[in-house]
């Protein structure tokens, strides 16, 4: 058999022939998703970026029922900046989401943007993330010591325990996300390359 | 676009290309309920998409790019959300063959072979493989791909090397 016929033989399959559609049951649930679709994107921006904010007032509050020196206040800048960021790469990146009509080509070249901004930003979480609220909770934990280490031993204790659980929480934060990035990210990247070498004529 | 005219556009496509669509989810996923998730999901993209086409490509040429854009992205299992779906469609997606010309095999099996053969394929290549079959042209294939016409003819020599090594049996001389 050559190709030719075998085209006919593929044209010649009827292929919706058994598949019944209720049109108006299918339009109400296409825009249910839709709708489910943008609630979904707008509540995990609100809840990234929300916690972050979040963090603010509750950090005043607990930093005046405690009674905490200005060092206290310092992870404010660091939340808001945080915050800022996210919404700030949130716009950016959401300029740069393939549109429906792309060729295939397209698609997979913004989804390898994408799929890069993600790694580049998971591997940089320390920086961005980890390190200002490290900082800042860093100077308060060394200002607090300093000013009661006239109360002796006991105040390093606590303040070598403080730094010890925020840095096993900070490594348990950083391992996770580049866990994602090596389990999910990269072999996400590997395929959508591959892919388009196998559209890139110059590869052949 | 109004409301009302992205209906009509959506029911209209419905109609006339949802064979198109039936492949393309057939070519890319084999279990029923990966074919069932796959397809619910072209629709919701090409639903959306419809304010953003302007009638530059053919309706086809969008469709097709609509539902590879889609199939690129899904990965099985990943869209489980049955609990809350209405039915909305009946899906028996294996192909109805109408009887014709082609001997040695009844068709209804080359075709399954065929669809066997094409997910074995690199997606970029299944894709083109699927269009190939349904007939479209160099420059169409190249719009949908994104990609030029003589690469096309490049690549369409090897998948279908790629496709004969895999229906040896039921081809001879592809």
């Amino acid at each position: 058999m050559n190709f030719e016929a075998l085209q006919k033989a593929w044209q010649s399959q009827d292929a919706g022939a058994k598949v019944t559609i209720d049109a108006d049951v299918l339009l109400k649930e296409v825009r249910r998703k839709q709708r489910q679709f943008r609630a979904t994107i707008f509540w995990r921006d609100v809840r990234e970026v929300g916690v972050a904010l979040l963090s603010v007032p509750l950090w005043i509050y607990l930093g005046r029922e405690m009674h905490r020196h200005w060092t206290w206040y310092l992870a404010i800048p660091a939340f808001l900046w945080i915050a800022g960021f996210m919404l700030a790469d949130r716009i950016r990146q959401q300029r740069r989401q393939p549109k429906p009509g792309d060729t295939l080509r397209e698609c997979i070249e913004s989804s390898l943007t994408q799929v890069n901004h993600q790694i580049w930003l998971l591997k940089n979480v320390f920086w961005w993330y980890l390190l200002p609220i490290a900082a800042a909770l860093g100077i308060s934990i060394c200002y607090s010591t300093w000013h009661a280490r006239h109360s002796g031993f006991p105040v390093i204790i606590v303040a070598v325990i403080s730094a010890l659980v925020v840095a096993l929480v900070y490594c348990g934060v950083y391992w996770l996300n580049q866990f994602a990035v090596r389990k999910y990210l990269e072999p996400r990247r590997q395929k959508l390359k591959t892919l388009l070498s196998g559209l890139n004529e110059n590869s052949h | 676009m109004t409301a009302q005219e992205q209906e009509t556009l959506f029911r209209r496509w419905l109609n006339e290309h949802l064979g198109l669509m039936l492949k393309v989810v057939r070519g890319c996923a084999m279990a029923p309920q990966d074919q069932d998730d796959l397809l619910q999901d072209i629709l919701l993209q090409i639903w959306s998409s419809i304010p953003s086409f302007r009638g530059e490509a053919k309706e086809t040429t969008w469709i097709y790019r609509v539902a590879f854009n889609t199939a690129l992205a899904w990965r099985r299992g990943e869209q489980r959300r049955r609990k809350r779906h209405e039915t909305f469609l009946k899906l028996d997606t294996s192909p109805q063959v109408q009887p014709s010309h082609v001997d040695s095999l009844p068709e209804q099996e080359i075709v399954e072979q065929l669809y066997t053969a094409i997910r074995q394929l690199p997606k970029a290549d299944a894709s083109l493989a699927l269009m190939h079959l349904d007939g479209l042209s160099y420059q169409e294939m190249a719009e949908v791909l994104g990609i030029s016409e003589n690469y096309i003819g490049v690549k369409l020599n090897r998948i279908r090397k790629q496709l004969a090594d895999q229906l040896k049996g039921v081809t001879d001389e592809l």
